[in-house]
C-alpha cells in the first residue's frame, strides 16, 4: 500500500518537499523557534559521514538533524 | 564620569545564535568587559560598560546566551527567559538591544515579538546590514521601525558601521520613557485564564510573564516552593497542555510577523548556490570531512608544541634571572625564601601557560567563528552518541587539550542532562595543558631518544600515546556511564548549520584575552596559593628537625669536599626531608609503593592534587637543584635517585610509565573539582568525579608498574 507521508530520510539528495506537521511536540517547539514550520520547503542536502544525521536547507537556513528527529517531520507526498 | 548618585542602568543584548551578537557586544564595549555571575542560576555572562556620546553617562550592558525563543531548551537558553521573567533580578534590563540578522529577518523576530509583549523597551539592530545588500537584500528599516512601532538601526558588527548611531539610539531608548502597547500574541482563551490567574496569586502585572512564568515553573530558580505549588494546582485546574500551546503560540506569531517582514524587505526570489554550499560539500563530505577533521586537530597541536616553544622559554628565563637577582640582593632571611621560591615560582608556573592557552584558545575560537565547529558537531554525533554524549560534547572534548575549566563551562549549549553530565564527567581525562610539563620531565627521563624506522621518535610517540590514554579513557568511561545512568529526558541534535564567515579579529584576541586572564586570575589564585603553602611546608619542620638537617649537611659536605652550592643543596635536600612535606610524603609511601614510587615522589602527588602542574617545580625542591630551573639538571638528578631502603633506582622505566599513566588519568585539579561542581549543581558529582578519577589512575599506574618491572 502507498503510504500517505514521507519523512525526510525518504528524500534523495537535492529533493524538496514541503513540511507538513511534527510527529513529536517537544521537537516541533524547538524547530518551529528556529524557522522550520509546517509548509516551509526542506531540500535534502546530505547525510552524516557516519550516517544517523542529515544535513538540510530550510527556506535559507541549515540544519542538522539526527534520524530521528527528521523522521518525525512529515512531509507533502 | 557617570552622574554621581544615580545606579548604572542595565541593558540586555539578547537574539537568536548566530546573530552576530557578541561581534555588536565587542563593538560597543571593547575592553571595558568582564565575565559575571547570575546570582541563583549559575552562569557566567559577560558584562561591559557602555559609554554613551558626550561621555558623562554610562550603562551596564549585558550579553545575554542566544536563544531561538522564550520556550528554552538548554541551561543556556533558560538563563535567558530566567532574567527576562523576574524584574527582581539584579541583571533584569531596563531596555534591550536585539539583535537580528538582516540576511534571515523572517526567522530572527520570534523571540523579539516576546520580548514586546513583555513590555520591554525594545530597540532592534539589524546586523549584517551589509551582507544583506551584498546578497541583493533591500531591508526598508524605516517601514520596519513604523509597523513594529520600535527604533530600527542598520548596524554591522563586522565593519563597525552605524555603532555610533546604535549606542545613540540606547541612550534615546533608556531616556525616553515606554509606552505601552497593546500585545503582539493575543492569549487563547486557557492561556488568558491561567495568566490571569498566576498575575492575581503571584502579583505580576504583565499577562505574558505570568504566562511564561506557569509554563517554566519546574525550573524557574526565584519561584518559592509554595508558589510552585500554587501555579501546579492553576495549570492542572485548566488543563494545560503545555508543549502544544507553545507550538501554536510560535505559529501564530509567525503569521503576525510574516507580512510585516515581507512588506519591508526585497529580496532576490531563489536563494542563489553559496560560497557556503561549495565549502560544505567538501568540508562536510563523506570521506573528506572526518579526514580534514584530523588533519585540523593535527595542526592544533602541533601549533601548541612548536608555536609556543619561543615565548615559553623566555617567561622561563625571564623568571629564573629575577629569582637568582633577587637571591642575591636581598639579606638572607625566610622572607626572601618566601618570595623567591615560594611566590616568584608560583607566578612563574602561571605564566608558562600564557603561550599555549593562548594559542589553543586563538585556534579554538577561529574554529568557532568561522562556522567549522557546529559541521564537527553534525558530522560526529553519531559517534558521541554511541558513548553516551551528543555532537556538541566534541567542542568540550576538544577545549578539554586546553583546560578542562572553559571546556566544561562550554557544555551548557547540550540541552539533555545525562549527556551533559558525561561531558562534564570525561572531559578532564583528555590530556590538559598541565599535563604537558609533567609529561615532558618523565619522557625525557625515561624514554630513550631513538627513531624508530629512522623517521618517527619514540619519545613523540609516547607523547601521542599519553594523548590517546586520555582520549581512550574518557570514551570507556563515557560508554560507561551511558549504561549505568538512566534518564528519560529527551535529547537533541537540531543545530543550525551558520554561513561560513571570516572572523573578526577583535572577536578573536578579546576572546583570547578573556581566557587568558581568566586562567590567570582564576587558576593562578590557586597555584599561587598552593605554591606558598608547599613552600611553607617544604621550608618549616617539627620541632628543631630542621636545624639537625643543617648540621648533619654540613658534617657530610665537610667530609665529601663539597663546593659551596652543592653543599647548599645537599643541605636543602636534607631540610626537605626533615620539613613537614617529607613527613607527609613518608607517611603515604606505604601506599604508593606498589605503584613504584617513593616518599619524594609522594610529596609531588600530594602538591598536585591541588595542580598538577606544580610537580616539575615540586621535584626540582626534593632534588635539591632548586637553585637552578632546568629541566636537564632535574632529569640528570632523577636518573641517579634510589630508594632510600633497598638502594634500588627509583626511576626505572617502569616507575616513569606508571607516574606517566598516573597523571594522565588522576583528577589533580582543584579548580576542576570546583567547577564540576558548579556547573552540576551538587558536591556529589565532583567528587564521584575525584574518586572515580583517582581509583582508575591508582589502579592503571599499579598494572603498568608490574608489567613493565
Amino acid at each position: 500500500m502507498q503510504r500517505r507521508y514521507r519523512t525526510i530520510p525518504d528524500l534523495k539528495v537535492h529533493e524538496s518537499a514541503r513540511a507538513l506537521s511534527f510527529e513529536d511536540p517537544a521537537l516541533a517547539g524547538k524547530l518551529t523557534a528556529m524557522g522550520l514550520l509546517p509548509g516551509t520547503l526542506i531540500e535534502m542536502v546530505r547525510a552524516a559521514p557516519f550516517g544517523k544525521a542529515y544535513y538540510i536547507k530550510a527556506d535559507g537556513i541549515r540544519l542538522a538533524l539526527r534520524e530521528e528527529e527528521a523522521a518525525s517531520i512529515l512531509l507533502e507526498v | 564620569m557617570r552622574d554621581v548618585g544615580e545606579k548604572l542602568q542595565n541593558i540586555a543584548l539578547v537574539g537568536n545564535p548566530n546573530s552576530g551578537k557578541s561581534t555588536i557586544f565587542n563593538q560597543l564595549t571593547g575592553l571595558r568587559q568582564k565575565t559575571g555571575n547570575f546570582p541563583g542560576v549559575t552562569v557566567d555572562v559577560k558584562e561591559g560598560r557602555l559609554r554613551f556620546p558626550g561621555g558623562s553617562r554610562e550603562a551596564m550592558l549585558s550579553d545575554l546566551p542566544g536563544t531561538y525563543s522564550l520556550y528554552p531548551t538548554s541551561s543556556d537558553e533558560k538563563i535567558v527567559a530566567a532574567v527576562l521573567t523576574n524584574p527582581a533580578d539584579t541583571h533584569y534590563p531596563d531596555a534591550i538591544v536585539y539583535v537580528a540578522d538582516a540576511t534571515h529577518l523572517e526567522k530572527h523576530l520570534l523571540l523579539l515579538t516576546q520580548l514586546l509583549d513583555l513590555g520591554l523597551p525594545v530597540l532592534l539592530a539589524l546586523n549584517m546590514s551589509d551582507m544583506a545588500a551584498e546578497i541583493g537584500i533591500k531591508v526598508n528599516a524605516a517601514k520596519l521601525a513604523e509597523r513594529l512601532g520600535i527604533p530600527v538601526v542598520s548596524v554591522s558588527g563586522r565593519t563597525g558601521e552605524n555603532i555610533q548611531k546604535l549606542t545613540t539610539e540606547i541612550e534615546k531608548l533608556l531616556l525616553t520613557p515606554w509606552q505601552q502597547r497593546k500585545p503582539f500574541y493575543s492569549l487563547s482563551e486557557p492561556e488568558k485564564q491561567i495568566a490571569e490567574a498566576t498575575c492575581l496569586n503571584l502579583n505580576i502585572k504583565n499577562t505574558y510573564q505570568a504566562l511564561l512564568i506557569a509554563h517554566h515553573r519546574s525550573w524557574l530558580p526565584f519561584l518559592s516552593g509554595q508558589e510552585r505549588a500554587i501555579l501546579d494546582t492553576i495549570t492542572q485546574d485548566k488543563e494545560f497542555q503545555s508543549l502544544r500551546a507553545q507550538v501554536d503560540e510560535t505559529l501564530d506569531r509567525y503569521d503576525l510577523f510574516t507580512p510585516i517582514v515581507q512588506d519591508a524587505i526585497q529580496r532576490p526570489p531563489q536563494f542563489p548556490s553559496t560560497p557556503t554550499d561549495r565549502i560544505d560539500a567538501v568540508v562536510t563530505h563523506r570521506w573528506i570531512g572526518p579526514f580534514l577533521f584530523f588533519a585540523v586537530m593535527l595542526l592544533i597541536f602541533q601549533a601548541i608544541y612548536d608555536w609556543s616553544t619561543i615565548p615559553m622559554d623566555l617567561i622561563e628565563s625571564g623568571f629564573s634571572n629575577m629569582n637568582v637577582w633577587l637571591k642575591t640582593h636581598l639579606p638572607e632571611h625566610w622572607t626572601t625564601d618566601l618570595l623567591t621560591d615560594g611566590i616568584l615560582s608560583g607566578l612563574s608556573g602561571i605564566f608558562i601557560f600564557i603561550p599555549q592557552i593562548a594559542i589553543l584558545f586563538f585556534l579554538i575560537t577561529v574554529l568557532e567563528e568561522v562556522g567549522y565547529m557546529a559541521r564537527v558537531v553534525f558530522m560526529f554525533d553519531k559517534t558521541m552518541r554511541r558513548f553516551g554524549m551528543n555532537g556538541r560534547s566534541i567542542v568540550s572534548l576538544i577545549s578539554g587539550g586546553a583546560c578542562a575549566v572553559p571546556a566544561i563551562m562550554s557544555s551548557r549549549t547540550i540541552g539533555n542532562w545525562k549527556e551533559r553530565l558525561i561531558t562534564t564527567m570525561v572531559t578532564p581525562f583528555i590530556s590538559c595543558s598541565a599535563r604537558l610539563p609533567v609529561y615532558a620531565v618523565l619522557i625525557g627521563l625515561a624514554v630513550p631518544a631513538k627513531r624508530i624506522f629512522g623517521v618517527l621518535s619514540l619519545q613523540s610517540l609516547t607523547f601521542g600515546s599519553m594523548y590517546l590514554l586520555g582520549v581512550l579513557a574518557a570514551f570507556a568511561s563515557g560508554y560507561a556511564m551511558k549504561k549505568v545512568l538512566r534518564t528519560r529526558e529527551l535529547s537533541y541534535l537540531a543545530i543550525e548549520l551558520p554561513v561560513y564567515r571570516i572572523p573578526h579579529w577583535k572577536n578573536l584576541w578579546l576572546t583570547v584575552w578573556e581566557k587568558v586572564s581568566a586562567f590567570v586570575i582564576g587558576a593562578g589564585k590557586i597555584i599561587l596559593v598552593i605554591s606558598i603553602i608547599l613552600w611553607a611546608m617544604a621550608r618549616f619542620g617539627p620541632g628543631d628537625a630542621m636545624q639537625q638537617a643543617v648540621v648533619k649537611a654540613q658534617t657530610e659536605a665537610i667530609a665529601q669536599q663539597l663546593d659551596e652550592t652543592a653543599a647548599a643543596d645537599l643541605a636543602a635536600a636534607y631540610q626537605l626531608e626533615a620539613s613537614y612535606a617529607g613527613f607527609l610524603g613518608k607517611l603515604i609511601e606505604p601506599a604508593i609503593r606498589p605503584l613504584g614510587y617513593d616518599w619524594k615522589i609522594g610529596i609531588a602527588l600530594i602538591a598536585s592534587f591541588a595542580a598538577r602542574e606544580v610537580f616539575v617545580g615540586t621535584m626540582s625542591t626534593i632534588y635539591s637543584i632548586g637553585s637552578s630551573e632546568d629541566d636537564v639538571a632535574l632529569r640528570a638528578k632523577m636518573k641517579t635517585a634510589t630508594f632510600d631502603d633497598s638502594g634500588t633506582p627509583v626511576y626505572t622505566l617502569a616507575t616513569a610509565l606508571s607516574l606517566l599513566v598516573f597523571y594522565a588519568l588522576a583528577m589533580q585539579c582543584m579548580s576542576t573539582v570546583a567547577v564540576v561542581a558548579r556547573e552540576t549543581g551538587t558536591w556529589k558529582w565532583a567528587l564521584f568525579q575525584f574518586a572515580f578519577m583517582s581509583i582508575l589512575a591508582y589502579l592503571g599506574a599499579w598494572a603498568v608498574y608490574n608489567l613493565f618491572s
